[in-house]
């Protein structure tokens, strides 16, 4: 089980993540702690700390595989990478580590929290719904490799067959919690396109995981430049698919409204218009990239973690009152889908993933096109084998910088009208902002509990293609490309 | 049964068989497997020289890699493990024979539909979970949902359409209204009742129900309208009842007429559920077809193509069948 | 009792014309009366009205004047009171040939059991010599079996007043004779008032008692009635040698070939006295209104 491996285990891979990052893993590292303490005496330590640990773990206990997904997905927020968490722990060694951002973070007191909504479940039977890409792969091996079933619960995932759907089926209540495009929760809430209800991001399942495929007629066009008069699909109009394709031609002065036609085409019907040549590409979701090199219709151009790596992409949403109805439900449930989804970002686990969603009843696809996906290892469609080990990742930690990263693209190509309150809007769509409310309000309730903001989280800084994007300067940020909707 | 009947059911056979035939020459295609590519020594050199083992080498040049390629996976240090663990290099395009080519003839063969198909035929009820069920449970909810819309339509369309037809106020009061509402694809219904009625299980029975109305209640209302004269005379004159005339002669002689309305609504509902079902999803014909659609697989859905077919058929005939009981020669 | 039981005064039918306050006449002022157990029929050119007559006597039309008294109950809408006998057979072609007797008899009387229905419609079918295919719809049935099963409804159903349109009309001149001696067998064995519209007038002569000549339309009107005294039982094989017959055949053939025409719209105030008798021909003093026909005192001028 993948919840062997001790998160503060310096020798440990954990994440599944290119090797180039690795590059420098043996530089010495350059903290604080590096001056105090000499590495043997760390690794003494660590020893001692980790089969210390080590002993009071079973995998069998779901309580204890719930702590340790909570504390692999808050290092995993906080380090990024396998190389940052290690340096950091073989330089200030792991029990210190453990304490420091035990004091930051009360994984105890979650844990205990978590374990004991384990036995107050509300509701048993969910319905949870699914839209049938690798991008739902922890929602969906949650189910097929029984992560559900590990806290008790009882989850039918209904496949759906587009988001409008999705989301109507979600107000309709016929779904307890569904697999939803990041900015969803926020417009269901809102009242966009939609009754109002509230709707909850609770984490998200994927980033990157998207591509861009050109036909196969349009090999000798790599560059971007050749693509005035192309026809591109997206999956719908308000993703990050839309945004990033537009992002990426305009930076190679192509215009997205002017100088080539991007049109909405569900994901499935995506290989069949290339084939046909109803489209000379799309930017679209796995595993419709991968499967059109598969079927020989067409080639990967580009990742787009290649256009800003670690993007957000889908989330797993649920309504709030079902979180009212069902507190320790939510809690429960949670808890399963992030285990499913750290273990889903494990090396060693993405071939089990991949078989395991194969079948009819998930994402009914050949194994080897989901193999190709998620172990990274695939050919590009031009005769190249490509080793990105991340082109797809599961990183729960949802932060407002994503969210105002969309709305500023939003801006720019003028789908919203004027200005707007960037930040207290992304507050609303990505709720790492309503989680760490939920969390102050439980430490005012519980005096053991400790919580301590993790401002750079809230706010990062990100590199998008090459431009720094700094969620403080949004309005500079939009007036800075070539190309833009506002002046 | 006589000689036209035979030949004509000779000629079916005939033509199925040609079609059949062409089919499968026009997707049989050759699977040449490519020549295993030789290296010279230097190249061996050259990739034995970035840490790849020599029967690796071997391997995958037997496989038909070229240079170039053995030497990318040299060079991005991939393991023959790491290589498996994708799917094998089989999956990658590169050699022949392999699940890619298949997939590069594009449409399947009949053998192929047949091999799809012969799984669903001969286990047709099997369950694998909420989004993996055996064809004849997806006909089980496709019908169930069919009829109940159908049956919903007839309580609502068969009163009303008494009323149109005997009453020409009603009539052209109605009218408009139908005529309004009869063209608007079902499907169009289908948002507006997801939002309305909050469960997609009854926006598609809906859907089934607002699409078989109309013909049913056209004809209905046509039939009820163009009953005989005489036979409304003949009602008079034996002083029956209202009620008594409506059932006892209206209904009988508008049967036929009301009847075949239903033949067309249910054809038109087994249509609509298709569709209805691939938009909706969850479980029936129309997800099915979805599904493979999804995965691409593209012998499930001519089989799919197929079923649907016979159970329309079945449907129609069913209610032709029912039809000629209640028909009536003049 | 009257010895009339049916009795129509001043009848008139008129439809609104192509033009503003223009109206067409079909017919006006038709006066008659029926005795009891009387066999009249009624013979007149196309357009002449008298199908809409028979309607109006069935209560299935209403006529634009006048009025119609069945045993002194003024006509509103049919009735129980009135059997027809429609040009088409109009049996429902849904009920076999008994259901479609069955149906009637039941709607008569509501109360008898099912057997009684049965024997009952059962008697009339054997009456109108009808044994055998019972069961079968009326499309497996000939052209005069399915006119046999009509006649036989009306008759089960024991009306006083039986109306019949062209019930023979449709059939050939063989299917024609046997049922018309099969409606002498049951007329006689029941004595009903038949008010019969035919084309026929070798049928009228076998059949009637009496036989009202209609003028052409528009402004048709009853211009004779000619009373036929040839003793009963009656068939045809013999009927014909019977010394009157062709003084009364070509009386009416006369009639339909000459004077239909040219007395077409005048016939309104003939007195009785004036008509001219021929041979054995008798004009009855109840055909036209100036005898009295206007009994509720009315002192109507003739124009």
């Amino acid at each position: 089980m993948s919840m062997d491996k001790d998160p503060f285990d310096p020798n440990v891979d954990l994440w599944n993540e290119c090797s180039e990052r690795g590059a420098d893993e043996n530089d010495p590292p350059r903290s604080v702690a590096d001056v105090l303490k000499a590495p043997e005496q760390v690794e003494r330590e660590n020893n001692a700390f980790l089969s210390k640990r080590a002993q009071g773990f079973s995998s069998q206990d779901p309580g204890a595989t719930m702590y340790r997904a909570l504390e692999s997905s808050l290092l995993h927020s906080i380090f990024k990478t396998d190389v940052n968490r290690r340096k950091f722990l073989k330089g200030v060694g792991a029990a210190t580590a453990a304490s420091v951002i035990g004091s930051m973070v009360p994984f105890e007191a979650l844990a205990s929290m978590a374990k004991d909504a384990m036995s107050n479940i509300e509701k048993k039977d969910l319905t949870i719904g699914f839209v049938p890409i690798t991008c739902a792969t922890p929602i969906i091996a949650g189910h097929a490799l029984g992560f559900y079933d590990k806290y008790g619960l009882n989850v039918d995932i209904i496949k759906t067959a587009g988001w409008a759907v999705a989301r109507d089926k979600c107000m309709n209540g016929e779904y307890d919690a569904s697999h939803l495009l990041a900015p969803m929760p926020a417009a269901m809430s809102m009242g966009l396109g939609s009754a109002s209800q509230d709707w909850r991001m609770v984490t998200n399942v994927n980033t990157n995981g998207q591509a861009i495929v050109l036909a196969n007629k349009h090999k000798d066009k790599q560059d971007p430049k050749d693509w005035k008069g192309f026809k591109f699909a997206v999956p719908f109009e308000y993703s990050m698919h839309n945004l990033l394709l537009r992002l990426y031609v305009a930076e190679h002065g192509i215009d997205p409204d002017k100088d080539i036609q991007i049109r909405v085409v569900p994901p499935p019907e995506m290989v069949a218009n290339l084939r046909a040549e109803n489209v000379d590409g799309y930017l679209a979701p796995d595993p419709f990239n991968q499967r059109a090199v598969y079927d020989g219709v067409g080639f990967i151009h580009k990742l787009t973690k290649e256009i800003w790596d670690q993007h957000p992409c889908c989330c797993f949403g649920i309504s709030q009152k079902f979180i009212d109805e069902n507190p320790n439900t939510f809690i429960v449930l949670l808890t399963a889908i992030l285990d499913a989804t750290y273990t889903a970002e494990m090396a060693d686990q993405r071939e089990r993933f991949a078989e395991s969603m194969a079948p009819t009843n998930y994402l009914n696809q050949p194994e080897a096109v989901l193999k190709q996906i998620l172990t990274g290892v695939y050919p590009d469609g031009l005769g190249n084998i490509k080793k990105v080990p991340d082109r797809i990742s599961f990183m729960p930690y949802p932060t407002q910088s994503m969210g105002t990263w969309i709305l500023s693209q939003l801006r720019r190509w003028d789908y919203i009208k004027s200005d707007v309150d960037y930040k207290s809007i992304s507050d609303q769509i990505f709720l790492s902002a309503e989680t760490e409310k939920n969390m102050k309000d439980m430490a005012a309730a519980n005096s053991d509990l400790e919580w301590k903001d993790i401002p750079e989280v809230k706010y990062p800084v990100y590199d998008v293609y090459g431009k720094t994007y700094n969620p403080d300067a949004i309005q500079d940020y939009i007036t800075s490309f070539d190309i833009t909707r506002v002046q | 049964m006589n000689r036209n009947n035979i030949l004509a059911g000779v000629l079916s056979l005939v033509l199925l068989v040609v079609f059949l035939s062409v089919w499968q020459m026009l997707t049989t295609t050759t699977t040449h497997v490519a020549a295993a590519t030789s290296m010279s020594p230097a190249e061996v050199e050259t990739l034995t020289g970035k840490g790849m083992s020599g029967a690796d080498v071997e391997a995958y040049s037997a496989d038909g890699l070229t240079f170039d390629q053995i030497d990318q996976i040299a060079g991005l240090g991939l393991t023959r493990d790491e290589i498996n663990s994708a799917g094998g290099i089989q999956s990658f395009g590169f050699t022949t024979g392999g699940a890619a080519e298949e997939a590069q003839t594009g449409f399947p063969s009949p053998t192929q539909v047949w091999r799809e198909a012969s799984e669903q035929i001969f286990n047709p009820f099997y369950d694998r979970g909420p989004n993996d069920k055996g064809i004849g449970i997806q006909l089980q909810y496709s019908l169930m949902r069919v009829m109940t819309g159908f049956v919903l339509a007839i309580i609502v369309a068969v009163p009303l359409g008494f009323l149109v037809g005997m009453s020409p106020l009603w009539n052209a009061a109605i009218n408009p209204y139908v005529q309004v509402l009869k063209p608007i694809s079902p499907l169009a219904w289908l948002p507006v009742a997801l939002f309305l009625i909050k469960d997609s299980e009854q926006a598609s029975i809906f859907v089934i129900f607002i699409c078989s109305i109309w013909p049913m209640l056209i004809n209905t209302a046509f039939g009820v309208a163009n009953v005989k004269e005489d036979w409304l005379n003949i009602a008079k004159t034996l002083e029956l009842s209202r009620m008594k005339t409506a059932f006892r002669v209206i209904l009988p002689a508008a049967a036929p007429t009301i009847l075949t309305g239903m033949r067309i609504s249910i054809g038109i509902a087994w249509l609509v559920i298709v569709a209805a079902e691939m938009v909706i999803g969850g479980v029936g014909i129309g997800y099915y077809v979805w599904n493979e659609w999804n995965g691409l697989n593209l012998a499930s859905m001519i089989f799919a193509i197929v079923v649907i077919g016979v159970v329309g058929l079945i449907l129609d005939f069913a209610l032709g069948q029912a039809l000629r009981l209640i028909e009536y020669k003049e | 009792m009257s010895e009339y039981i049916v009795r129509a005064d001043l009848l008139g039918k008129s439809f609104p014309g192509p033009k503003r306050g223009e109206e067409n006449i079909v017919f006006e002022s038709v006066n008659f009366r029926l005795k009891r157990g009387e066999f009249v029929t009624c013979i007149g050119h196309s357009g002449c009205g008298k199908s809409t007559i028979l309607n109006i006597l069935a209560g299935l039309e209403k006529p634009t004047s006048g009025g119609v008294l069945v045993d002194g109950k003024e006509v509103d809408g049919p009735g129980l009171d009135r059997a027809v006998v429609f040009q088409n057979h109009s049996l429902l072609p849904w009920l076999s040939a008994q259901d479609n007797v069955d149906f009637a008899v039941r709607a008569k009387w509501p109360e008898w059991t099912e057997k009684h229905v049965e024997e009952h419609s059962r008697r009339y079918l054997s009456l109108a010599s009808l044994t055998e295919g019972l069961d079968r719809k009326p499309h497996a049935l000939s052209g005069g079996m399915r006119q046999r099963v009509g006649i036989a409804r009306a008759f089960a159903l024991e009306t006083e007043v039986l109306l019949m349109d062209e019930p023979f009309g449709a059939l050939d001149a063989l299917t024609r004779g046997s049922i018309q001696d099969e409606l002498i067998k049951i007329w006689s064995d029941t004595r009903k008032t038949v008010f019969m519209i035919t084309h026929d007038v070798d049928e009228a002569i076998l059949l009637s008692d009496r036989i009202f000549l209609m003028t052409n339309g528009p402004k048709a009107n009853i211009a004779e009635a000619v009373v036929v005294d040839i003793p009963r039982p009656r068939n045809r094989g013999d009927i014909i040698h019977y010394p009157g017959y062709y003084d009364i055949r070509n009386h009416i053939i006369d009639f339909l070939v000459q004077r239909s025409k040219e007395l077409s719209g005048s016939v309104r105030t003939v007195p009785v006295e004036e008509i001219k008798t021929a041979g054995k021909l008798v004009y009855p003093p109840d055909v036209n209104p100036l005898n009295g026909a206007i009994e509720n005192g009315s002192e109507r001028k003739l124009a």
